[in-house]
């Protein structure tokens, strides 16, 4: 098959005033016709840049190197004139992005920006893009489409409006559908939907895709050939069935192997690095401690918001309903659900940020719920947290040295203030950082670093259990490695009971030694990892499993639909 | 609404018991004997306890009834009837006006945005709303009034029409002009802020142009805080060109409370400011009907 | 689930002293803040424009650029101050013969009174006074009134915005209420009623002399977009995680608000403050024109330019002139230098 899109030698950089950022150095890739083609990388790989260019969608301070090529069907874009690229954009290129709220109008319905782009590229009159909008929607697998044409964005839920997008992507019929990681802000369940329905519009239509994610596990199912990006450059390139079976770059294997596998439980995750210096991983199973007298327990917890409706009336939410477990030292109790199933209530209502509506919870046989705030104050020494995005839990204005000592200072740990910044700078050490960030402020750090901070914080103050609420959904694949092994390693060392929440249902297999079900504020089921992955007993749960992404053995077919 | 009524009624009786001057002295005037002073005080209730003052404040408000101006003996309610249409018949202009020249301005700019031009215009906004509104009354007035002699220099009449088309102009342009630079500047941020987000990506990832783009998207949902901002400014519309009304001596609400100040005439001062409060509830509340209009996300509680 | 991350301002103060190096139009509006600032300061110690209220002048003096144009009225007041202003009754007045004893006596006692020149660096008022240094005062007074006011009503909102936005339900549903009853009130009628009441009420006699009235007044109706601005901003931090943080760890909330939160919201409240004080000298200016701003011992641009409508009629430009450049040059250079520091500060476009 012929190339659709060739992009040869591109290289883009981003100019402020003071400095210019190279974001794309020398990239080059083919898109064949009828093919997917996914382009996969961490943040700051280059890799939405890169796909944005063939349309030109880059912000006003984007500079394009003039050697860089980029040709449709022979055509090279870059030199296209500002009309024929509105020609081609939407008609035979077109694009989905990541957020469907932000990228849909809110004040105009779906039906208009479905019927806009039909009646841009083609002479029709409004009645007939109106009509042929609801086919869209309906082929698109929206639900009632002729109804839904006169909704507004916010009116749908998160998967159907990218429903809506893909609709007005494919409307015109297009040859490269550019899809700009479209399942990442979407629930697990949700993703696995709007995946098929890629696959099975590509295959339909006989269209190209060039998918754009950070997740290989999730491009092996439906990628023809797959590029591997890393800070602007290309580190690998092939066939999928390559890529997966026998990578050769050092960086796609470590990309590979760093996610959790769901069949084995190592003693810890490889690393990147372990892969750059060519290092062998081992793979001794985890040895995990017996259950002992419960360090924190939780009984039939619940939380209801109040919603005002109206002056004097207002409605209960149940965020939290029935919820119980402990763990005892050592151990870990991990929480799995997607968005709402009120996991981060629950822990919020662990470290008394909410108080619960009814039931109790526990630390060491201490009640910790009925507590007035200044009883309370010794036992939040005893119990932590590590919220889920490193780029809010630190104070952005206090330097790292201040935000370390402070909990030690409410709580009166440490002989004297130089005891404490000593102290400060061992807890740095202890999760991998070097003692002279203690001056350095949030900003200066990346993702993975922060969280350790804000692993160095909660250990301050010498907790017996830490609630880690989603601690490293935001990072990127390859640091995650490195969080959980430093997780796993205090765990060993210190004796800490976890409370482990996640959406992501490998990593919190990988975690825990008990692992509980939530949904819509309840537990639907709860039992070991491996039990509950041999035999999900829960509807839910089995749907759960289904939607992680396998790599390339997970592959979509059109005989499977 | 209720609630923030009873505010609004509570504090103007507060301000003016508290921090006011003793209405019976100021009504006697300078020479006045004691018997006169207790007399007035008796007439006004001055002498019963705070709560039943409070009772006769809320009873006058409801009946109109605020008996008569200190100074000009005139009843207060036709006080406030008869000097509104001259106000009205300036200030709602205006603010139409405005409104018609600041939208495609802001547009127009925020379509060149970064350039040249834009900056300029920005700049010579900035400039210009560094000039007091004085100034420009000033100087206008004597240019276009009395130099030039294009418009008379002050008056009114009795014609709704001989107003509009004489009298009016003058004030009305110098206004509209003078708010044309803070409005420009305030709707191309509202324009450019909007330029910004995904959804304009969206729109371009479909081909559509730019002026286009500006015209069926951005317009559209920069409407909303346009809209906003323009029924904040509606309530001005009752006293707002108070200025204008004393440079060109325009029997207006205005320019009223501006004597009534000078004159401590207290009576007019309350009555003016609490059914002007009354009008501004109203129309916040008209207000907020109109934006689940403009804007579909809003929902009406 | 989202990888989007959050991006805080960081470290926002470094990085707007190199922004605003960088920006030529921000730092030429620095300086000539920085400028005025000093010439008020000056102003106020009484190294500048001391003098202001002397009659140094003939009334309506030409200003030195223009010299020897004709003016009447100048010519006029001059030969009046020296032919004497009483008309000649030595016939019928009984006090006649002493008039030349007197006349004698105050030759000998009678002060060095310099004579009132004819022209004035800036020209002279209807007074004969220096107006270079009255619009040198009157920036002192004007600004002066803009920042306390500013200062003021920027105390007010952020304390109370704080204590609704970080508190909420009840706390904040009796800040909203206040909020409504001053909202709802205009501007111009709330400034009226505090106008009057404070002009003939009990506080008259305190407040007689000084800014405070002004002050007051404006610092009193002008509070409410502050609050308004720091609530919702404490309302978005007080839900994000370091503020939770530090919860679980045990802080106070006063801590939390003050020690925590209000560093990270700082920066909005100073671009507010600034845009407050371009406000409130604007308004300061037309309430000491309607004589409801500072008092007549005082000059502000107001009262310059109150003065200025009847000059202008009999053609004399120089004081609305100098009024208006020294009050829009200053107005501009802060404006931009406001402009500046809310692009320097705007995490989205670094």
């Amino acid at each position: 098959m012929s190339a659709l899109v060739a992009v040869s030698d591109l290289r883009v950089s981003f100019v402020t005033r003071r400095t210019s950022v190279d974001a794309v150095r020398g990239v080059s890739f083919t898109v064949r016709e009828d093919a997917t083609l996914a382009l996969v990388g961490e943040s700051g790989s280059g890799k939405t840049v890169s796909a944005m260019s063939i349309l030109r969608l880059l912000p006003e301070n984007a500079v394009v190197h003039p050697a860089s090529r980029i040709a449709y069907r022979g055509e090279n874009l870059l030199e296209a004139s500002a009309a024929r690229l509105r020609a081609l954009r939407g008609r035979d290129i077109s694009a989905v992005f990541q957020e469907p709220m932000s990228s849909l109008n809110p004040v105009l319905t779906v039906g208009e920006q479905v019927a806009e782009v039909l009646r841009l590229h083609r002479r029709m009159t409004s009645r007939a893009a109106v009509e042929r909008a609801a086919e869209l929607l309906a082929e698109v697998g929206i639900p009632e489409p002729r109804a839904r044409l006169r909704a507004y964005p916010h009116e749908l839920s998160g998967g159907q409006q990218q429903r809506v997008m893909i609709a007005m992507a494919i409307a015109n019929e297009p040859k490269l559908l550019i899809a700009d990681e479209p399942t990442t802000a979407l629930d697990v369940t949700v993703q696995r939907q709007v995946l098929e329905l890629i696959a099975r519009l590509r295959e339909r239509h006989r269209m190209s895709v060039l998918f754009i994610s950070h997740d290989l596990g999730l491009v092996g199912e439906l990628a023809d050939d797959v590029v591997v990006m890393r800070d602007g450059v290309v580190r690998e390139a092939g066939p999928v069935e390559r890529i997966f079976h026998a990578p050769q770059d050092p960086y796609t294997r470590a990309l590979l192997a760093c996610r959790p596998r769901l069949d084995a439980r190592p003693r810890r995750l490889p690393v990147i690095d372990d892969f750059m210096r060519g290092r062998a991983a081992a793979i001794e199973p985890l040895a995990r401690p017996p259950a002992g007298a419960p360090a924190l327990q939780a009984k039939q917890l619940r939380k209801e918001f109040r919603l005002r409706t109206g002056f004097f009336a207002s409605r209960a939410l149940v965020a939290v309903s029935d919820v119980s477990f402990d763990v005892s030292r050592g151990r870990t109790v991990g929480l799995v659900g997607e968005s709402g199933s009120g996991k981060t209530t629950v822990a919020r209502l662990m470290l008394r940020l909410l108080e619960p509506t009814a039931g109790e919870a526990r630390l060491d046989g201490t009640e910790l719920t009925g507590l007035k705030a200044a009883e309370l104050l010794p036992l939040r020494r005893r119990i932590q947290i590590v919220f889920q995005n490193p780029y809010a839990s630190l104070n952005p204005r206090r330097n790292i040295g201040r935000t370390l000592v402070e909990p030690m200072r409410i709580h009166r740990l440490g002989a004297s203030e130089a005891h404490r910044y000593e102290r400060a700078r061992e807890l740095l050490q202890r999760v991998g950082l070097p003692a002279d960030a203690m001056q350095r402020y949030p900003h200066e750090f990346s993702g993975g670093q922060r969280q350790r901070i804000a692993i160095a914080r909660a250990l301050a103050v010498e907790p017996e259990v830490l609630v880690c609420d989603e601690p490293v959904s935001a990072l990127d694949v390859s640091v995650q490695a490195t969080v959980l092994n430093l997780l796993l390693d205090l765990q060993e060392s210190l004796g800490l009971a976890y409370v482990f929440i996640s959406h992501d249902l490998a990593v919190v297999k990988y975690m825990s030694d008990e692992v509980l079900v939530m949904r819509a504020g309840e537990v639907v089921e709860r039992g070991t990892p491996e039990a509950i992955f041999a035999s999900p007993q829960h509807e839910y749960t089995r749907k759960l499993i289904a939607a992680i992404p396998r790599g390339y053995e997970g592959r979509y077919s059109e005989s499977r639909a | 609404m209720v609630p923030t009524l009873a505010g609004v009624v509570l504090l103007i009786f507060l301000l003016f018991k508290l921090f006011g001057g003793d209405p019976a002295q100021i009504l006697a005037g300078q020479v006045a004997s004691q018997e006169q002073i207790d007399a007035i005080r008796r007439e006004l209730g001055l002498d019963q306890p705070w709560y039943a003052q409070l009772w006769i404040f809320v009873r006058e408000i409801v009946t109109f009834d605020w008996g008569k101006s200190w100074m000009t003996r005139e009843q207060v309610s036709s006080i406030f009837l008869t000097r509104l249409p001259a106000t009205l018949t300036i200030t709602i202009p205006i603010l139409l006006l405005e409104a018609a020249l600041a939208i495609p301005t802001a547009m127009l700019v925020a379509y060149y945005r970064g350039t040249l031009l834009d900056r300029t215009v920005v700049a010579i906004c900035v400039a210009a709303m560094s000039v007091s509104f004085l100034v420009y009354i000033i100087v206008g007035q004597y240019v276009f009034g009395f130099q030039l002699g294009w418009f008379p220099v002050q008056g009114w009449s009795d014609s709704f029409w001989k107003n509009l088309v004489t009298y009016a102009p003058l004030p009305i342009v110098l206004a509209a002009l003078v708010g044309l630079a803070p409005q420009t500047r305030l709707y191309r941020s509202f324009f450019l802020d909007e330029t910004k987000s995904d959804y304009v990506r969206t729109a371009r990832a479909k081909g559509l142009s730019e002026p286009a783009i500006l015209r069926k998207h951005v317009l559209r949902n920069a409407l909303v805080p346009v809209v906003t901002n323009i029924s904040l400014l509606v309530p001005g519309v009752f006293v707002g060109s108070f200025l204008l009304e004393i440079f060109f001596s325009i029997p207006g609400l205005g320019r009223e409370i501006f004597l009534a100040v000078n004159r401590s005439d207290y009576p007019v001062i309350q009555a003016v400011t609490i059914y002007v409060s009354v009008l501004t509830m109203l129309i916040n509340l008209a207000a907020d009907v109109l934006y689940t209009f403009v804007d579909p996300r809003i929902e009406l509680r | 689930m989202a990888a989007v991350l959050d991006v805080t301002p960081e470290n926002a103060w470094t990085a707007l002293w190199h922004r605003l190096q960088q920006d030529r139009v921000g730092a030429v509006s620095l300086g000539i803040v920085v400028a005025y600032l000093v010439m008020i300061l000056f102003a106020a110690a009484g190294w500048l424009a001391r003098g202001w209220s002397v009659e140094v002048g003939v009334p309506y003096a030409n200003p030195a650029f223009l010299g020897d144009r004709p003016n009447l009225e100048a010519s006029l007041a001059r030969r009046f101050e020296q032919k004497g202003k009483v008309p000649d009754l030595r016939d019928v007045d009984p006090l006649a013969p002493k008039y030349d004893e007197w006349a004698r006596r105050t030759a000998e006692l009678k002060s060095t009174e310099p004579e009132r020149s004819m022209t004035l660096p800036w020209g002279g008022d209807r007074w004969g006074r220096d107006v270079l240094a009255k619009a040198i005062k009157g920036s002192q007074v004007s600004i002066a009134v803009g920042v306390v006011a500013a200062l003021c009503a920027t105390f007010i909102g952020t304390l109370l915005g704080a204590l609704a936005g970080f508190y909420g339900r009840w706390v904040s549903d009796f800040l909203e209420w206040v909020y409504n009853v001053f909202t709802s009130i205009p501007a111009i009628l709330l400034i009226f009623t505090l106008a009057a009441v404070l002009r003939s009420g009990p506080l008259a006699a305190l407040f007689a002399s000084g800014i405070w009235t002004v002050v007051i007044i404006l610092a009193v109706t002008g509070w409410t977009g502050m609050y308004r601005l720091v609530r919702a901003e404490y309302m978005k931090h007080r839900e994000r995680e370091y503020v939770l943080a530090a919860q679980a760890i045990g802080a106070s909330a006063a801590s939390r608000m003050f020690v925590h939160i209000l560093p990270n919201v700082s920066h909005v409240i100073l671009v507010q403050l600034s845009l407050l004080v371009v406000a409130f000298i604007k308004v300061e200016v037309i309430l000491s024109f309607l004589g409801l701003g500072v008092p007549v011992d005082m000059v502000s641009w107001g009262t310059m330019l109150s003065e200025a409508q009847t000059e202008l009629i009999i053609g004399k430009w120089w004081q609305l002139a100098a009024a208006t450049v020294f009050m829009a040059i200053f107005l501009t250079a802060f404006s931009m230098l406001t402009d500046s520091l809310r692009d320097a500060l705007d995490p989205k476009l670094r």
